[in-house]
């Protein structure tokens, strides 16, 4: 029987799992941690699919690929938008607890940037309940012997010859020692980049690596340069959480204050509906306000805030003391999510053979600036296309021998293990984030981009001559270069797009400029950082 | 501030205590602290002795995974979710949760709960559609963590037990309200379980960083 080896274990490798699960197909799902730590649960707002009488799924496309800044492929867009309807319908039929109209039909609320009422949701934590219902849905299937859970092991390289991938080497925490698992076919699902930018609104677990790692095993990667900065998060003593887009979906408004008076500055630029532009404009226009930002949802009263934003009320108040039924919440634009990542085809083949990525990870259907609400939809819909692909694979029947390579890779975690040095990656990866959220905000030049990239490139030179503690986990020691490289990669093709386009904005190239309508392609080959440009459906 | 960890290498491992110094902000969380605390090279005890760096799981940092629940001043809680300035007593005291097998330090080994849950089969079939009254508590359930805190408090949750704790009441409450060929199987694993063993002190409502309403999981289960 087939068996496919899946690293992640978020909302993209378990509908892949169970996707595979539901053809006969076996697979083991990779993770340190349950499911349930993974970043899926925290997704808040809701997901697209065109439900209303009203809505098309050709009118979710046009919306997905106009707030993309025209760049993401249509026909994969037309893919994921067709699909969603019935993504939505099965979502409940494995127990969804969605929220409801009285007539007991799914609710739709609006979200940022859309013609139309089409984002589902359950209340405002339907990561977490989509995730429930799926995580119950694999244990079925877990029951039945077709997935395997695999705990507490952290990727660390591919098995990749001569284009094809085999299978994979994991680091197992608990034993300290390195385990090797070979596939028909390997998936990866392991979320965003947020480690490189410190603490996001995301999960300490998305840090890149795995993707990082693959690029510097010869995968291309796409569209680096587009990193969404959601409009609204509020500061904690812990970090920036989120403030759902819902909340402003559902009427909240944004202001500052000029004087004794409240601006309501986005509804003065853009109108009735300003609220709730896409959020690469709202997210720029917080940041050129003359001062402080706020986000009013009091006067939405008790009940709606209770029904339907209820989580948004308790972290405001838990981790930053503000009681939303009566006071506005001050708002901030921060890091949340990567529209760049492992360059798939349309069956989420990467550039390796028998090689898929799925979910954050991979770069699709988002372009510029993914709109709310289709996170966790393209999550879902990547991993039934990946899982479509693998089952038309045929099983590998012969391998490499890579025993050379892993006993190579065992000897260098060994002396990893055996170091005395009290030195910590994490201080080196602290130091990136500064660089990166210095040299990678809202707007860009070219004079701080090359200062990043002199950054990086001097971390990576010092990268392999350092010894660090192993005490925590040789993980963040193993995982430091490759984290690194790829944070170049992404300067790099920040500096290599000389326009503004989506969540990409140049002080220095203000305008969009037609040559540049297409995806960045970077590759990593003998040290050098290749950037290409192709059109999504292309690939 | 005085921070005093219950630590262990490994698993198998002698435990031993240790105390440091934190001199941070104090309205911070317990996580902020064990952050700060590690953001060192030179990690010393209060007896000047050399230290290793602290081990302990951690992943959205605002109470949404259960990754960070471990025992502090006596409380099972979430680090992420207990602030500093708020736990009662002059020192901080955080230990791992004592019904789990240590991995390292905070870290513990908590897959005996999806055991459990396998063991008795806890998954749908097929979905009854729109039980609007159900909606609440089951929207409520579906937030469980398996952060294990339940357990750690529950006097009758034992490893190793037949008796398997509040995680299994919500999710039985859950399919039971949820679906109609696997109700009665769910139905006798719950009493199995979960009823036969319950002595109702009812620790695990107060512990729950979800804010679950266990009790009204286990009231409409026993109508069953």
């Amino acid at each position: 029987m087939k068996h496919v080896l899946i690293i992640g274990s978020g909302l993209s490798g378990l509908s892949c799992a169970i996707e595979l699960a539901e053809n006969g197909v076996k697979s083991t799902l990779v993770s340190p941690y349950p499911s349930e730590r993974a970043q899926s649960v925290m997704a808040a707002g809701g997901i697209n699919a065109a439900l209303g009488d009203d809505d098309s799924p050709q009118q979710h496309a046009a919306d997905t690929l106009k707030s993309g800044g025209d760049i993401a492929g249509p026909k994969a867009v037309a893919g994921l938008c067709e699909e969603a309807p019935h993504i939505v319908r099965r979502l409940e039929e494995l127990g969804v607890v969605f929220s409801r109209e009285k007539s007991g039909q799914i609710a739709l609320r609006a979200f940022g940037g859309q013609s139309r009422s089409r984002t589902a949701y359950a209340g405002a934590s339907t990561g977490k309940q989509i995730m429930t219902a799926l995580i119950r849905e694999a244990r079925k299937h877990e029951c039945e012997g077709l997935i395997t859970r695999c705990l507490g092991r952290q990727f660390h390289s591919a098995l990749i010859k001569d284009g094809k991938c085999y299978g994979a080497i994991l680091y197992n925490d608990k034993t300290r020692k390195m385990e090797t698992i070979y596939a028909d076919a390997v998936v990866i699902a392991t979320g965003g980049q947020n480690v490189l930018f410190g603490k996001t609104t995301g999960s300490t677990q998305c840090d890149g690596y795995t993707a990082a790692k693959l690029y510097e095993q010869g995968a291309r990667l796409k569209n680096l340069e587009f990193i969404q900065y959601h409009p609204t998060t509020v500061e904690t003593p812990q970090k920036r959480m989120l403030i759902s887009e819902a909340a402003r979906g559902d009427g909240g408004k944004l202001y500052y204050m000029d004087g004794d008076r409240k601006v309501y500055f986005m509804e003065d630029l853009y109108g009735e509906r300003g609220n709730l532009m896409p959020r690469d404009i709202v997210a720029r226009c917080i940041y050129d306000a003359p001062s402080q930002v706020y986000l009013d949802i009091s006067f939405l009263g008790k009940k709606q805030i209770k029904t339907r934003l209820l989580e948004v009320a308790e972290v405001c108040q838990k981790y930053a003391g503000i009681d939303v039924y009566k006071e506005s919440i001050p708002v901030y634009p921060s890091v949340h999510f990567f529209m760049g990542g492992l360059a798939v085809d349309r069956n989420h083949k990467t550039s390796i053979d028998n090689l898929y990525a799925a979910g954050e990870c991979a770069s699709m259907y988002h372009g510029a600036n993914r709109l709310g609400g289709n996170s966790l939809l393209s999550a879902i819909y990547s991993a039934k296309v990946t899982a479509a692909s693998i089952c038309g694979l045929p099983r590998q029947e012969e391998r490499p021998d890579f025993s050379e390579y892993i006993s190579e890779q065992e000897k260098i975690l060994a002396e990893r293990l055996a170091s005395k040095s009290k030195f910590s990656a994490v201080y080196i990866r602290h130091e990136v984030a500064k660089l990166m959220n210095d040299c990678l905000g809202i707007t860009r030049t070219e004079e701080k981009l090359t200062e990043g990239i002199r950054g990086i490139d001097y971390f990576i030179s010092i990268s392999d001559k350092l010894v660090y503690d192993a005490d925590v986990s040789p993980y963040i020691g193993y995982s430091l270069r490759p984290m690194l490289i790829l944070a170049r990669a992404i300067l790099t093709s920040a500096l290599e797009r000389k326009e503004s386009r989506g969540a990409h904005i140049r002080e220095d190239y203000p305008e969009r400029r037609d040559e540049y309508a297409t995806c960045s392609v970077s590759e990593y080959r003998n040290g050098e950082y290749h950037i290409s440009y192709v059109k999504e459906d292309d690939q | 501030m005085i921070v005093r960890i219950k630590r262990q290498s490994a698993p198998g491992e002698e435990a031993y205590w240790q105390s440091f110094t934190y001199d941070g902000p104090r309205h911070v969380t317990v996580s902020a602290v064990l952050d700060a605390i590690n953001y060192t090279d030179d990690l010393f005890d209060t007896d000047g002795n050399e230290a290793t760096r602290i081990r302990w799981e951690c992943s959205c940092m605002q109470s949404m995974c259960g990754g960070c629940a471990m025992v502090i001043n006596g409380v099972p809680a979430l680090a992420c979710a207990t602030f500093a300035d708020e736990v009662k007593g002059e020192e901080l005291v955080l230990e791992p949760l004592s019904k789990f097998p240590v991995v390292a330090d905070l870290i513990v080994d908590r897959d005996v709960i999806y055991e459990n849950l396998n063991s008795a089969k806890t998954y749908l079939d097929s979905l009854i559609k729109n039980r609007k009254h159900q909606h609440e508590q089951q929207y409520s359930t579906a937030k469980c963590l398996k952060c294990g805190l339940c357990l750690e408090v529950c006097p009758n949750y034992h490893p190793g037990g037949d008796f398997f704790g509040a995680v299994l009441a919500n999710e039985s409450y859950l399919i039971a309200s949820q679906s109609e060929d696997k109700r009665h199987r769910i139905i006798k694993e719950y009493k199995e379980h979960f009823s036969a063993g319950c002595s109702k002190a009812l620790s695990c409502r107060s512990v729950c960083p979800a804010g679950i309403e266990t009790i009204t999981s286990i009231i409409r289960m026993n109508r069953k």
